[in-house]
């Protein structure tokens, strides 16, 4: 299977040098997921199964899955073409490491976040519970943030990834508030439960919208696609992944999970149809005059998938049907024509279109996979394409005579991108020298092209795995019948009429170059990416104005905490009656000691704010903390004062050790703020905050608690084999709490160990 | 608190008791973690009282002396993490038994072996790591601030 080229050899000391060790991670998770394929195909045939255990009992959540048509359909999606880009993969990144000369230990830091891609991906397909699908939907955004990354000195590649992220994730968040939404009125989680209310509320319409907000956005669809090109900035196995079978997919994968929540409101479908349409316009109108092969890919893949949208828009047996066959026959095809596209990068090392061609003859068998493949995407007889062509069209004719002339108009599109990129690369002058070519780049693209020539012969295994999958989406049985006619029923002159003005496009190179570049100028200025990179642009600096307010000085840093609490209590004091709500009680008994300790609080804590001396503050501190620990041991809590007057002799040693560390001279003070305007300034902010506290703690002490927690510890304690309340509610009752509080303790210390010697404990 | 200079060194008397002070620090802890869960004071305060004789090594015989004179300082962190870990371990392992977390054996009205004021508990575990992990900490950090600027290990 290995091209021989008649371009440059490769260099001479490529011979010689040792070859990297075999990518025993890579095949490692090639063998799992084609290991997960052989489980899903028996799952399949076994007719599916699942379980349920509970994950959060008191809100509901189970961990429940199922393994149903839609679960099948694209967990052979996720697990096949998985298998086949992950076998690719170890190829391609060994190259890719080495070209980029970094260690092969770098694969670590790849396979598996590819393995748990297809994990989510599988998750996801058979999740039955919308937090349980929203966590997995997130998942699958984390991996392909660290994916699309992987380059990370590559700047292009961390402000695509983050893009990635941030926009499918935020959107996202519509999906967890649709469940909510629908919790708030049927108290569950649950998706089979949800979809056995027949509850066509505004509630459910509102839901529906949100969930299709969140997926679409997955989907790439328009206007949330802008980070899909970007995200070419992968490697390829993660871009063919990423478009096919993973990330992209699992926002159609959601809606046909929730269609028949969808279907409840026309308004919703409509949206569906409406954004679908528009994707598949923009989106190949955008193709047809790309430059960069996976650019090209990209654009089409927003397009594609608005095919599936629009279909998911126009429902029923028909659409839902058509749907599902369409994402199988698409990713089939568009992972072997990125794959392609990056076996002829690696060979060459060219990306761009116009650098390229003729590589026909040069690579004979990977030019012939990717016809095959492309013809799948051309809707062409004899490929499993043209039965997803032709269930669109019958999907689009029942709908209405609009949507069938959007539908030829797709397919026009279609024809006319993918055709450019497959002559362009491989017809036509010489362009390109290929230098390297690996027989193990080229294998999975030729496999992926007998599946689909295979699937345009012998369609019925993959009408099959649609039909359960539409059942799914449906909620009803549905019947696909693909199959060859040789008459003019509207579906074959719909075809025709398509690949006859595609071939029209592709023949007129300069009017459909002009219009995509128009409509690509109009998107750079209008677009809306510009709108996200404001959003982006402005966040930062918003978040750069109070931070930087905030870490100013230590006063500011404090004030930055103290300054909005107060606030916020004056808020509430504002806002709440306070006729009785503040008593002044008797003074009486051990409170005329109390009262003295308060005063010398007082005037201790004036000497600390008037006082120039360190040495002096840090005295006068101590002395607060040990008038606070006589006070405990008053009011009889004499545990919290033997630890309060422990912890302040540590605390005075530890304030005495750091100021014997501190420069001698005076700090430098920040000549843009005057010192007056700076003392009236802090005392503004000391006075809310003092204020807040006192006004709370005056309240709080007015009324106190009548049946407190603490008189149910006391209670409690015998049971517990305790005599001392305080030390059997720090060990037993609020346990927990003190393990988190210790385990803070250690790494307070490892902070401190970092800061003064750079980590080491001692 | 500058250690190493001749002018401020403390006297012999303090130097002494400082160096006297951490055996009976010891049996102080040893005693409040003993009583803890019967009366006044827990595994916290021990851990702090055991610190401050320790730090008070450090201020009057200086860092490097101090450590010489105690080698068994060094040992802090490892100190540290045991007594994390016992911690976390007497609070997680009722997991193990299908129980939630900190649920501490004997349970409520079962019966406890005591010897004269020591109860025999798993509580006993947990202060007794909790001990372990305060003085570890404590003794890290004041090894760390004792040190002058720029001096990286011993």
């Amino acid at each position: 299977m290995t091209v021989r080229s008649g371009g440059a050899a490769p260099p001479d000391d490529g011979e010689t040098r040792a070859e990297p060790a075999a990518d025993w991670q890579g095949w490692t998770a090639c063998a799992a997921a084609a290991a997960g394929f052989v489980l899903c195909l028996l799952g399949w045939l076994a007719g599916g199964g699942g379980f349920s255990a509970p994950w959060a009992p008191s809100l509901n959540l189970r961990l429940s899955f199922t393994f149903d048509g839609l679960s099948a359909l694209y967990g052979l999606l996720a697990t096949g073409v998985g298998a086949l880009v992950f076998a690719y993969g170890t190829r391609y990144l060994t190259l890719h490491l080495e070209h980029q000369r970094r260690s092969v230990v770098e694969r670590w830091r790849f396979w598996p976040w590819m393995l748990l891609f297809a994990v989510s991906m599988v998750g996801l397909a058979t999740a039955q519970d919308l937090v349980l699908v929203f966590v997995f939907f997130d998942l699958t955004a984390v991996c392909s943030y660290f994916l699309i990354g992987f380059d990370r000195a590559d700047r292009e590649a961390r402000t695509s990834a983050l893009m990635a992220l941030l926009v499918t994730v935020i959107a996202a968040v519509a999906m967890l508030v649709a469940a909510v939404l629908l919790y708030a009125r049927h108290g569950t989680f649950s998706i089979p439960e949800l979809l056995a209310h027949n509850d066509s509320s505004t509630t459910t319409a509102v839901a529906g919208a949100l969930l299709a907000v969140a997926a679409l956005a997955k989907s790439a669809q328009v206007p949330l696609h802008f980070w899909l090109p970007r995200a070419m900035a992968a490697p390829t196995p993660v871009s063919a992944y990423l478009h096919s079978a993973a990330m992209v997919a699992a926002g159609v994968l959601v809606i046909g999970r929730v269609h028949p929540l969808l279907a409840r409101t026309e308004a919703v479908l409509t949206g569906l149809l409406v954004v679908g349409a528009t994707s598949v316009v923009v989106g190949g109108v955008l193709a047809l005059r790309r430059d960069r092969l996976k650019q090209v890919l990209a654009y089409s893949t927003i397009s594609q998938y608005g095919y599936v949208v629009m279909m998911y828009g126009i429902g029923g047996a028909a659409g839902n049907g058509a749907a599902a066959f369409y994402v199988l026959a698409h990713g089939v095809a568009k992972s072997a024509l990125f794959m392609t596209a990056g076996a002829v990068t690696t060979a060459t090392g060219e990306d761009r279109l116009s650098r390229l061609g003729g590589l026909g003859r040069r690579m004979p068998v990977l030019a012939v996979a990717a016809g095959a493949a492309s013809a799948t995407l051309a809707a062409l007889p004899l490929t499993v394409g043209f039965f997803k062509d032709e269930l669109f069209f019958t999907a689009a004719l029942e709908h209405g005579p609009m949507t069938a002339a959007l539908a030829v108009l797709a397919a026009v599109l279609t024809f006319a991108y993918i055709g450019r990129f497959w002559t362009a690369l491989f017809l036509g002058p010489r362009r390109g020298e290929v230098v390297t070519s690996s027989g193990l780049l080229v294998t999975p693209v030729a496999i992926l092209a007998v599946v689909a020539v295979i699937g345009g012969v012998v369609v019925e295994p993959f009408a099959r795995l649609a039909e359960d999958a539409a059942g799914v989406s449906a909620g009803e049985q549905v019947a696909l019948f693909p199959a060859y006619h040789l008459d003019a029923r509207p579906e074959n002159l719909m075809a025709l009429a398509a690949w006859g003005l595609g071939g029209l496009l592709l023949a007129l190179p300069r009017v459909t170059g002009r219009v995509s570049l128009a409509v690509a100028a109009a998107g750079e200025r209008w677009g809306p990416r510009r709108a996200y990179e404001a959003a982006l642009h402005g966040l930062d600096r918003l978040s750069s104005v109070l931070h930087d307010r905030e870490v100013r000085d230590l006063r500011t840093s404090i004030a930055a905490v103290l300054v909005p609490a107060g606030v916020l209590i004056g808020l509430a004091f504002a806002a709440t009656p306070t006729a009785g709500a503040y008593v002044v009680g008797p003074v009486a008994g051990v409170d005329w000691v109390i009262l003295p300790l308060l005063g010398l609080v007082v005037v201790t804590t004036a000497v600390i704010a008037r006082s120039r001396s360190r040495i002096a503050v840090a005295l006068a501190l101590s002395v607060v903390g040990f008038a606070l620990a006589a006070q405990y041991a008053l009011l009889g809590a004499p545990d919290v004062a033997l630890v309060a007057v422990v912890v302040e002799t540590m605390l005075t040693l530890v304030f005495v050790a750091a100021l014997a560390r501190m420069p001698d001279a005076h700090p430098v003070r920040d000549p843009a703020v005057p010192l007056r305007r700076r003392r009236r300034r802090d005392a503004l902010a000391g006075a809310v905050a003092g204020l807040a506290v006192f006004v709370s703690v005056w309240g709080f002490l007015s009324q106190p608690a009548p049946d407190s927690v603490s008189a149910e510890h006391i209670r409690l304690t015998p049971d517990a084999h305790g005599g001392d309340v305080v030390t059997v509610i720090v060990a037993d009752f609020r346990g927990l709490d003190t393990l988190v509080e210790i385990t803070v303790l250690l790494a307070a210390v490892v902070g401190v160990a970092t800061l003064i010697r750079r980590g080491r404990l001692w | 608190m500058s250690p190493g200079d001749d002018d401020d060194t403390p006297d012999s008397v303090v130097r002494v008791v400082a160096r006297r002070l951490p055996g009976p620090s010891v049996v102080v802890a040893a005693a409040l973690i003993v009583k803890g869960y019967a009366e006044v004071g827990d595994g916290f305060a021990a851990g702090v009282i055991v610190a401050l004789a320790i730090s008070l090594v450090y201020v009057a015989l200086g860092a490097e002396a101090a450590e010489s004179a105690l080698p068994l300082l060094r040992h802090a962190p490892k100190l540290a993490v045991g007594g994390l870990l016992l911690a976390l371990a007497s609070g997680f392992f009722p997991l193990a038994l299908g129980r939630p977390p900190v649920s501490h054996r004997p349970g409520p009205g079962e019966h406890v072996v005591k010897i004269g004021a020591l109860e025999l508990f798993t509580p006993l575990l947990f202060d007794i790591g909790v001990f372990l992990l305060v003085v570890g900490v404590l003794t890290i950090l004041v090894h760390h601030l004792a040190r002058p600027r720029g001096e990286r290990t011993r």
